[in-house]
């Protein structure tokens, strides 16, 4: 089958789906649940199609022409966007179908099965674009299915908040990007990737390097806030407000990668600028441990795996930037799998027991959900890096370029983080599996010990791939067409004295019987105060931001009544008053009118008669 | 010559017009029909003109010369070229549209929809003429109808705003009658034919000194930041389908008039005075979207949002006069002011029915109406995203031109209106959250949602900017061979 | 009897009528100094016709015209006073000053 009607109808059928559902079944939730699901396997089957097919030539086609701006859009197919397309749509359909049991009793799962139609069309028509403007519409329209789904309970005034913050924080980040690609435009003429990158004729050879760096710089941005990168990271924490699936699917596994795709994508250019390799490493790095320490003190699950995202985008960057591209994408794959899982088991235990906070989960009986709590074990041990499972593999690369970076300051950054993350997360699971004096479970639907069937199918499958996508990166390593060194069990030591060290001191604090269940750093109250505050981010948002926004305008509003309409609306009222000055002169008085009027013809006269 | 099409455009309101007058006012639901088949009809001979454009040839089509006044040179000249034919779609759409949206009017019909006809015949014919005595003759009856309009149907201040509506605009018109003439009289031509006028060489000490009153004249109309003031008091008092002429299609007339007549008869006055009149147009981008931020009335928040949007098609017009990115600046210019249109009238039909069941446009008395009210709301909310700028809605594309050619031209210009895309995000989400999302105010629990037909005229609009959304070719195939024409003088 | 005794005449009489006109308050005196005015410019006319006038006839026409339009001035003029004596009972110029601004 010719590939450009596979990819066709990979990333049009979930928007298909979304237009079919949303038109036509809104009070039909059934008709409506089934047409999305057909359109995410559609998708699945899709991009399995072309994974298999492997690389080949991008396809184009003119969609727009101003001017001497032509551009071509069209579907890339290298290893990059096949391996992640096929991410994407295997997630969304697992995302899919979990929503099922998810999201049973809710009244408006039309409009929710609809909004993740329209996300999964966003996400795979971001992934396979040839073209960076197109890249950006996709990207645009991402940040709206995430819009709607943060914002999906709008009637909770906290969700309408989470949903627009998302937005306005993204929107930040991509006012940068826009102003990046139109730089490139302008200087280069396209937009297409491939010839983007082009050393010889590519943005390289155009861009003088200094401006090199200010566009790959305003790329930064915006990945940043895609990608929840400090300082524009608060959005994703808050994004908890939506269902968990959509955490699982928008806010962990693939919309926020879009921004670390980005950056793979563009590889290349990021390589070509050192000053833009160091900032993104500085604020890489800084994000990773940044977050890390916040989920050390949140007591929230789905808060604690938001921060983890952050912090995992946090490594990903990291890899890229000091040069590990097959480390990043890596990291980026395995981390989109296993935390989707991790977010799929936190929202069976919060289904199941209706309880964000983890001491609770544990003291109503989530260990008792076997499948979910034997996901969340496999889906945290790949997060902190534990072997073999996917996620110690892809650390493993992210470390080893790192080293080859070789600036210490960088690499000890990792390790702290990586510490952290094995710290939290098995903070989290013995936290859950083993609290502190077992209740009877409270089951709030009173069936089962776990949740239903289309949820736990989901967890199944990601459990298997969080277990064995690790030993894929081989195969990876090939469909990117990079070399893989081989690490040598030594080289791996220290990672995994790290990560073992981490989850030793979760022990103590919280898995032995005698735990205090407080955590180390309580007894740093400074730094305590900070975590459990998120570094005041939000407060400095909150206070100086929003406020100055605001001040400004207000300033603007105050000139505009004060300023334009009262000085229009005096203006109009001067020549009022011009007029009923001059109308005194009018006395109505017949005979003075007639006495001045003799009195100009006889003054008009006399001066006629003189002259 | 043809079938006169253009003529007939002209004549569908124009005989409606006539009937309307002679129908006894009792007859209500007689206006409405007659108001309701001209426009349909109007938008299907729209729809012809559009299709039968020949775009790869471009420049005037559908000509239609009859001598009017032959001694002082006036011809009824009838022609399109193709940013007419876009914005003739935009006119008889919004026209449509506006009839269907006041069709539960019942206050005066027969009047009120007399004087919104004889508004609809004058900015037809702007759209059409390329004689410059019959411009500025529809040009004048397009503005006089809004007086009464806002005067008897409007709400909110309704004496106050209808008055500040015409002094601007007449002031607007003082400025550009004296140009007009000067440039009948300099030219020395004994015509008022623009395409004579355009080949004509006006010196450049002329140029310079006329080109300020024609371009603010217009600019008036067109709500130029810093005349914008009766805009938006004027799109809050007037009635739903007022609103939507009124921002959708009478603020375009400003801007074609300075595309039409200012940059087409005073090329060399464009150049000198572009950098101060663009200047003008970004920081109205700005200044309208941080004033939309601190409103709390819907219509005013639309309303700045006008000036805003309408900043980046006068941005777009003094962007291409400067010459580096001509082509793409006219393209956006013009393409933003279709998709404004459309996007406004969508607002202003939404916010005029939310209006009208709740008899309040306060946006804190909403809250939670998207449990209340979900097409209406879904409706406006789309609409609040094409303003916003979002991929996938028709202003996307000719905001991202009109960008791009700042970017060109004068990079600082360009990273402010791009930065000011947050701010515009915010005014609108704003508006989402506080009026939309959060817990449904008991209040509005018994009003009705958008029903049956009425969803109609604003799902044409939805579709409108959905299909230029995604398919912008569309337009730009057809406007662009007129652009380049235009383009290529600078 | 010289042009000069005559245009004196007439001066004196036109004088007469517009002192009438700015002084009284009562509109029929009012119309009483239009009368001798338009009086005074006849017998100007009628004079420079004796006197000057190489064709005899013309200055008498005007007399005639201006004898008539007097007439009908005052025609119009009481009729108007009618309608103004209906409205504001009384026919003084103080009372009549709805133009005053």
């Amino acid at each position: 089958m010719n590939p450009t009607a596979i990819t066709v109808a990979t990333t049009f059928a979930p928007f298909l789906a979304f237009a079919v559902a949303l038109l036509f079944f809104m009070k039909r939730p059934v008709l409506a649940k089934a047409i999305v699901l057909l359109g995410g396997l559609v998708s699945v089957v899709g991009s399995l199609m072309l994974l298999a097919g492997g690389p080949r030539e991008p396809v184009r086609f003119l969609w727009f022409a101003s001017g001497d701006v032509a551009l071509r859009f069209g579907f890339l197919y290298d290893g990059l966007s096949l391996s992640f397309g096929a991410v994407v749509a295997v997630i969304t359909f697992c995302i899919q179908v979990y929503s099922i049991g998810y999201m049973a009793h809710d009244p408006a799962k039309t409009r929710f099965f609809a909004m993740l139609g329209l996300f999964g069309w966003a996400m795979l028509g971001f992934v396979y674009s040839v073209d960076l403007l197109q890249a950006f519409i996709f990207w645009e329209l991402v940040g709206l299915a995430s819009f709607f789904l943060i914002g999906f309970w709008y009637e909770k005034p906290s969700a309408a908040a989470a949903a627009k913050k998302a937005f306005i924080m993204t929107r930040v980040g991509d006012v940068g990007l826009f102003i990046g690609i139109l730089i490139i435009l302008n200087s280069v003429g396209i937009f297409d990737i491939p010839a983007l990158l082009d050393p010889e004729t590519g943005l390289r050879a155009a861009l003088s390097p200094g401006m090199l760096t200010i566009v790959m710089l305003l790329i930064f941005v915006g990945i940043m806030g895609k990608s929840a990168q400090f300082p524009l990271h608060t959005w994703l924490p808050d994004a908890m407000e939506g269902p968990t699936p959509v955490s699982a699917l928008l806010h962990s596994a693939t919309m926020v990668a879009a921004g670390v795709y980005l950056f793979a994508r563009l590889n290349p250019l990021f390589m070509a600028s050192e000053t833009t390799l160091l900032t993104v490493l500085y604020i890489s790095t800084f994000t990773a441990i940044l977050s890390s320490t916040v989920a050390m003190v949140e007591r929230d699950i789905k808060k604690v795996l938001a921060y983890s995202s952050i912090s995992q985008l946090g490594f990903m960057l990291m890899a890229l930037a000091a040069g590990g591209f097959f480390a990043g994408v890596f990291h980026l794959i395995t981390h989109a799998l296993f935390k989707a899982l991790l977010f799929l088991c936190a929202g069976s235990y919060i289904h199941h027991l209706e309880t964000n906070d983890m001491e609770e989960i544990g003291r109503r009986g989530g260990r008792k959900m076997r499948w979910t709590t034997v996901g969340l074990v496999i889906g945290g041990g790949a997060l902190a890096g534990i072997p073999p499972l996917a996620g110690f593999f892809s650390k493993e690369e992210i470390f080893a370029a790192l080293s080859h970076r070789g600036i210490l300051i960088f690499q000890a950054g990792a390790f702290a983080a990586a510490f952290l993350t094995a710290y939290y997360t098995f903070r989290m699971i013995f936290l859950i599996l083993l609290p502190a004096r077992t209740e009877e479970p409270a089951h709030a639907h009173g069936h089962g010990n776990d949740s239903p069937l289309p949820m736990l199918a989901p967890i199944m499958l990601l459990t298997l791939a969080a277990a064995g996508v690790g030993f894929g990166g081989g195969w990876l390593a090939r469909l990117l067409d990079v070399e893989r060194e081989h690490h040598a069990i030594t080289s791996m030591l220290p990672a995994i004295g790290i990560v073992l060290a981490g989850v030793a001191l979760a022990w103590w604090d919280f898995g032995r019987r005698a735990a205090t269940r407080t955590g180390f750093i309580t007894a740093v109250k400074p730094l305590h105060t900070l975590f459990t505050n998120k570094w005041y981010v939000d407060a400095f948002y909150a206070n100086v931001v929003a406020r100055l926004t605001d001040m400004l305008a207000g300033l603007l509003q105050t000139v505009e009544n004060k300023g334009f309409d009262d000085s229009f609306d005096g203006a109009a009222r001067g020549v009022v008053e011009t007029g009923s000055f001059t109308a005194k002169l009018q006395s109505g008085w017949v005979q003075s009118y007639a006495a001045v009027a003799i009195a100009m013809m006889s003054i008009l006269g006399i001066y006629l008669g003189l002259r | 010559m043809g079938f006169p099409v253009l003529t007939f455009i002209l004549l569908c309101p124009t005989l409606a017009l006539l009937v309307i007058m002679a129908t006894p006012a009792s007859r209500v639901s007689f206006v409405r029909w007659t108001a309701a088949v001209s426009s349909a009809l109007s938008l299907a001979l729209s729809v012809f003109v559009w299709l039968g454009y020949d775009a790869a040839a471009g420049g005037l089509q559908f000509e239609e010369i009859v001598p009017w006044v032959p001694s002082v040179g006036i011809t009824y000249h009838m022609a399109v070229d193709g940013y007419g034919v876009a914005l003739l779609m935009l006119n008889s759409l919004v026209y449509f549209a506006g009839v269907l949206t006041m069709w539960d009017l019942s206050l005066r019909v027969k009047e009120y929809f007399a004087f919104m006809i004889l508004l609809v015949i004058g900015v037809y014919g702007v759209f059409m003429t390329q004689d410059l005595f019959f411009f500025f003759f529809f040009y004048e009856i397009a503005v006089v109808p809004m007086y009464p309009l806002i005067l008897i149907w409007g709400s909110t201040r309704k004496e106050y705003a209808a008055m500040k509506l015409m002094l601007f605009l007449l002031a607007g018109s003082a400025l550009l009658f004296p140009a007009l003439l000067a440039i009948y009289h300099e030219a020395g031509l004994g015509t008022f034919s623009l395409v004579a006028l355009a080949q004509h060489e006006f010196t450049r000490e002329f140029q310079i000194f006329v080109y300020p009153f024609a371009y603010v004249g217009f600019g008036v109309l067109a709500g130029m930041f810093p005349f914008h003031g009766w805009s938006p008091t004027g799109h809050v008092a007037a009635p739903s389908a007022v609103s939507m002429l009124h921002a959708g299609v009478l603020m375009k007339l400003g801007a074609f008039g300075v595309l039409a007549v200012c940059v087409r008869l005073l090329p060399d006055g464009a150049v000198y005075w572009a950098p101060i009149f663009a200047g003008f147009a970004a920081a109205g981008v700005v200044y309208g979207a941080f004033v939309a931020l601190k409103q709390t009335d819907f219509k005013f928040v639309i309303g700045f949002s006008s000036v805003s949007h309408m900043g980046i098609v006068l941005l777009g017009i003094n962007l291409g006069v400067m010459g580096i990115a001509s082509a793409d600046a006219f393209n956006g210019a013009v393409f933003q002011m279709f998709a404004h249109g459309i996007m406004t009238a969508l607002f202003f039909s939404t916010v005029g029915f939310i209006y009208d069941r709740a008899h309040s446009k306060t946006i804190a008395d909403f809250g939670g109406l998207g449990s209340q009210m979900p097409r209406a709301v879904s409706i406006f909310i789309v609409a609040g995203l094409c303003g916003a700028g979002l991929p996938g809605l028709a202003s996307f594309w000719p905001e991202m031109l009109v960008f791009l050619a700042a970017m060109k031209t004068v990079p600082f210009i360009g990273v402010c209106i791009i930065a000011a895309l947050v701010v515009t995000a915010l005014y609108v989400l704003r508006v989402f959250e506080q009026a939309f999302f959060g817990p449904p105010n008991p209040k509005w629990n018994s009003l009705r949602d958008l029903e049956g037909w009425e969803v109609f005229p604003r799902a044409l609009l939805v579709a409108v900017l959905l299909f230029f959304g995604f398919a912008p070719r569309a337009m730009l195939d057809l406007i662009g061979s007129s652009t380049n024409l235009l383009a290529a003088g600078f | 009897m010289t042009l000069t005794a005559f245009l004196l005449a007439g001066l004196l009489l036109f004088t007469l009528g517009l002192t009438t006109v700015l002084s009284r308050r009562n509109q029929i005196a009012i119309l009483v100094g239009i009368e001798l005015m338009m009086s005074a410019a006849s017998l100007n006319f009628l004079a420079f016709n004796r006197f000057v006038a190489p064709d005899p006839a013309v200055g008498q026409i005007v007399a005639l015209v201006i004898i008539g339009l007097a007439a009908a001035e005052v025609s119009i003029f009481l009729s108007i006073l009618m309608v103004v004596y209906r409205a504001h009972h009384g026919i003084t110029v103080e009372e009549i000053r709805e133009l005053k601004g």
